[in-house]
């Protein structure tokens, strides 16, 4: 079949793509934030709060979340064509577009966060708070810790499954018309917490949890991956004909059918690792060689929530109903 | 109320390319972009050939994607005319439209940043003209007219003869129909 199109824009046409990288980044980013929002409600609350007692994560990783979720918004800013009009998100609602309630739901997320941390601060820091008036909302906010753990943890909950639905919103675009998709983002994105929470947590009591907790968020997304592909297989032409670039290797699909086959290797990788990392007697200390081995798998984690997102995302729209 | 659509028999397109160049001239369209195009589309093994020339355009659905995805409310659906339309001020370029439509009838106008697309040419329907890929089509096979008025061309196209649409499938009700060259049997 022979087909010419006389005035098909370049946005639209499939060799090009209406969102990039900085899309992706955004999902990713963003996901990450609300993961390393729901682990660090879960390491406040985990044990009446005595797995948080002596970790310095306690008190980094609530600031971490919306740092990671400014530079996520940041890229997406970046995506808009017409800037100076980003104020008509917060001028208008529109319930069935999930761009819209993700905006207000990033707008009720980035003050519950930062009052979260605020709650979470030590007496030891609020000094270094340096105004008299955040050093006073601090104290105060001491009292609500564990409904604001709570609103953090929710609202976690609900920007990683934003992330994912407002992929599969689209009718238009097969590969990311499915119920799953969001599902598998918010895996990925608790994943992702997890791995962060990994890195950065000092205690060794700390780490071992969060190694436990990622063993079985990867083990989730490693079902929910393949019921993905066997979902869009047996559904609609269109809905198969768009995984095709994943399991395509030539030239024109290169890159998704290597995120595919990197996925393939590095989930299973990261959960190996991690297993063997709860299974070993680690004595009082951990040796830098399990700490390296710790970071690493977590790494991989991250690398694993960035191909996905990046994958799906560039081969989403070269999907099409037609 | 009107309800605007139009059909494209496509027996009578010839591909001249004058509905592209026409849209392009009266909505200012700029270099490279388009709102409405022409599909040529080659089917058979050759002596044994057969050609579809379908021009495609926004659709006008009355259950449009783009309108439900769009954030800001830029992109809205006329209720007195049911065309779909844009808002300009309101558009942030998040291209959550482009990415919403079914038939990549959209595109962001490099030049301004905002979404844009075929406006059934608005501007001129309420000067009572017919848009301007209809007015210089000279095969008449562009056929514009309100759905309500059992005299009008369009609901004269689509009672004798058999129409589609494109994607059905995809729920979107369009408003743009197809008089096909070959297919069903009339």
């Amino acid at each position: 079949m022979e087909l010419t199109v006389t005035g098909a824009n370049a946005i639209t046409s499939p060799h090009l793509h209406v969102w990039d990288w900085r899309v992706s980044l955004y999902l990713f980013l963003g996901g990450l934030s609300a993961g390393l929002a729901i682990m660090t409600s879960i390491l406040h609350v985990r044990k009446g709060g005595k797995l948080a007692e002596g970790e310095i994560a306690a008190v980094t990783a609530p600031l971490y979340v919306p740092l990671i979720l400014s530079i996520g918004m940041f890229f997406i800013f970046l995506d808009l064509e017409r800037k100076l009009n980003v104020f008509w998100f917060y001028l208008t609602v529109q319930p069935l577009s999930p761009m819209s309630w993700g905006s207000w739901g990033l707008l009720v997320f980035y003050p519950i966060c930062i009052l979260y941390a605020l709650a979470m601060l030590p007496d030891q820091y609020r000094p270094k708070l340096t105004l008299p008036f955040l050093i006073n909302l601090s104290e105060r906010l001491r009292a609500y810790r564990l409904h604001l753990a709570a609103c953090n943890f929710g609202m976690g909950i609900f920007i990683g499954i934003y992330t994912g639905v407002l992929l599969s919103s689209f009718v238009a675009r097969p590969l990311w018309n499915s119920a799953i998709l969001p599902v598998l983002f918010l895996t990925s994105a608790m994943s992702a917490g997890a791995a962060f929470m990994i890195m950065i947590a000092k205690e060794k009591k700390v780490k071992l949890f969060f190694t436990k907790v990622d063993i079985w968020l990867i083990l989730a997304e490693m079902v929910l991956l393949p019921l993905f592909f066997y979902g869009q297989y047996t559904s609609s032409g269109a809905h198969r004909e768009s995984i095709l670039p994943f399991f395509t290797f030539n030239h024109d699909y290169f890159w998704y059918g290597l995120g595919l086959l990197l996925l393939v290797v590095i989930l299973p990788a990261a959960m190996v690792l991690k297993f063997l990392e709860v299974q070993e007697d680690h004595g009082e200390e951990l040796t830098p060689v399990a700490l390296m081995k710790m970071n690493l798998s977590a790494l991989l984690v991250l690398l694993g929530g960035l191909i996905i997102r990046f994958s799906f995302v560039y081969a989403g729209q070269l999907s099409h109903l037609s | 109320m009107p309800k605007y659509a139009m059909v494209i028999d496509q027996r009578r397109c010839v591909a001249c390319m004058a509905c592209v160049v026409a849209c392009k001239k009266e909505n200012d369209v700029p270099l490279g972009d388009f709102r409405t195009r022409v599909v040529e589309k080659t089917e058979g093994t050759f002596p044994q050939l057969r050609m579809e020339l379908r021009s495609e355009l926004c659709n006008h659905c009355d259950n449009p994607p783009c309108v439900y995805n769009c954030p800001t409310g830029a992109s809205y659906k006329n209720k007195d005319n049911g065309m779909v339309l844009l808002k300009k001020y309101r558009c942030v370029g998040c291209k959550s439209c482009v990415a919403a439509c079914p038939y990549d009838a959209r595109y962001i106008n490099e030049e301004k940043g905002f979404a844009d697309k075929c406006t059934f040419c608005e501007h001129r329907v309420k000067e009572g003209k017919e848009p301007a890929c209809v007015a210089t089509c000279i095969g008449k096979s562009r056929i514009f007219g309100d759905l309500e008025d059992p005299k009008s061309a369009v609901s004269i196209a689509l009672r004798e003869n058999h129409s589609e649409v494109l994607l059905a499938s995809a729920g979107t009700k369009p408003r743009v129909f197809y008089i096909k060259k070959y297919g069903k049997p009339e």
